[in-house]
């Protein structure tokens, strides 16, 4: 009995999950002025990819509550603004056969700035949450706030790291040398005769002390 | 036992100063901005309100940013040299590690407040505010704290 309501709700679940159709665009995006950007949305679907598939592109300017349609790929044919603020500026660079809608905006302008959603369809599969990414258009590539803070803090301590590790090595070094030297010259010794050997005695080893 | 007492007391203090003073957002205050090292505060219809600094820092800001944070590190690796050179050192020798590294954070310190003083803010109406002053005290003490460390010497019985 158990089993069966277990298998049943299991059903129920898998059978969800295999019919949402899951889309990716980026999150963000950073462009300069008069540049292109390629704004990539693919999506994953349990079915195959069915010949009906449809992408479309819907733009909302910043600062504003309506968007408006800007593309739209349907029954093996792409349809591009051509009306609207991305007049012949659009390109539709993706390839539906392998789930990928990405579209090509060029010579940005301020007036870019905005939020681009990508929503994809593919029959059967059709329930599914539309995907955002926003783009930003700068007139210089700011310089994020951190890199150089971190970069500096970085390379003082590996420095310091660095200094260190040559310190102990060197004394380390040192004591070594300083021992071989004792015991060549216990050696030489050795063979000039007994009285020089009487006055001389081998110094204590001593073993540097850790600071 | 009182000077050791002392000397890490006042080294404690140093390090609470130098992160009180990196870490609280007061270098430059106006009537209604404290502002700086990592953001801003407003006062906006009598509510005060943080936000990222304007025109994303610069290259002096991060700058100023990471001298504060390196005269911190150097300061509190210090205090734990020292303590270990405490029990390690041989009788009768300086504490010349610890001192190296309060003097580096003593440096740190002396760098970031002086390009923060002569790059930013040049122009403005407004003054200096507590974490700036802080900053340049926690210099002196620094400085003071490594001229010791240098000098003493452990105490040979």
């Amino acid at each position: 009995m158990l089993a069966v309501l277990v298998s049943i709700v299991s059903l129920g679940i898998v059978a969800q999950q295999c019919q949402a159709i899951v889309i990716y665009t980026g999150w963000e995006r950073h462009a300069l002025v008069g540049s292109d950007i390629r704004l990539s949305c693919s999506f994953f679907s349990w079915r195959w990819t069915s010949e009906d598939v449809t992408f479309s592109w819907t733009y909302r300017p910043d600062g504003s509550r309506d968007s408006i349609s800007i593309f739209h790929y349907t029954g093996g044919e792409a349809y591009l603004d051509n009306k609207g603020p991305f007049k012949d500026r659009l390109e539709f660079v993706g390839n539906p056969g392998r789930r990928d809608g990405s579209i090509l905006i060029k010579n940005l302008d301020f007036n870019d700035n905005g939020t681009f959603t990508c929503d994809a369809k593919n029959p059967p599969d059709i329930v599914g949450r539309p995907s955002s990414v926003r783009l930003l258009v700068f007139e210089k590539v700011p310089i994020q706030a951190g890199v150089i803070t971190g970069a500096i803090i970085g390379v003082v301590l590996g420095l310091l790291v660095l200094v260190v590790v040559i310190y102990y090595l060197m004394r380390f070094l040192v004591a070594r040398r300083v021992f071989s030297l004792n015991v060549s010259k216990h050696g030489k010794k050795k063979k000039e005769g007994s009285q020089q050997r009487q006055l001389w005695t081998p110094p204590p080893l001593t073993c540097y002390p850790l600071p | 036992m009182l000077v050791l007492g002392g000397i890490i007391f006042l080294h404690v203090s140093t390090i609470i100063l130098l992160l009180v003073a990196t870490i609280d957002n007061a270098w430059w205050v106006t009537d209604t901005v404290s502002t700086d090292l990592w953001g801003t505060w407003e006062l906006k219809s009598s509510e005060w309100r943080y936000s990222n600094l304007k025109t994303s820092p610069n290259e002096f800001h991060q700058s100023v940013q990471a001298s504060a944070v390196l005269a911190c590190i150097f300061s509190i690796l210090a205090l734990f040299v020292f303590v270990a050179q405490l029990f390690t050192l041989p009788k009768g020798q300086r504490f010349t590690f610890t001192g190296i590294l309060q003097l580096i954070s003593c440096l740190c310190v002396m760098i970031a407040a002086s390009v923060y003083t002569a790059e930013l803010h040049a122009g403005d109406n407004g003054s200096y505010g507590h974490a700036y002053i802080l900053a340049w005290i926690s210099f002196v003490l620094t400085f003071l704290l490594a001229l010791t460390y240098l000098i003493l010497r452990k105490k040979s019985e």
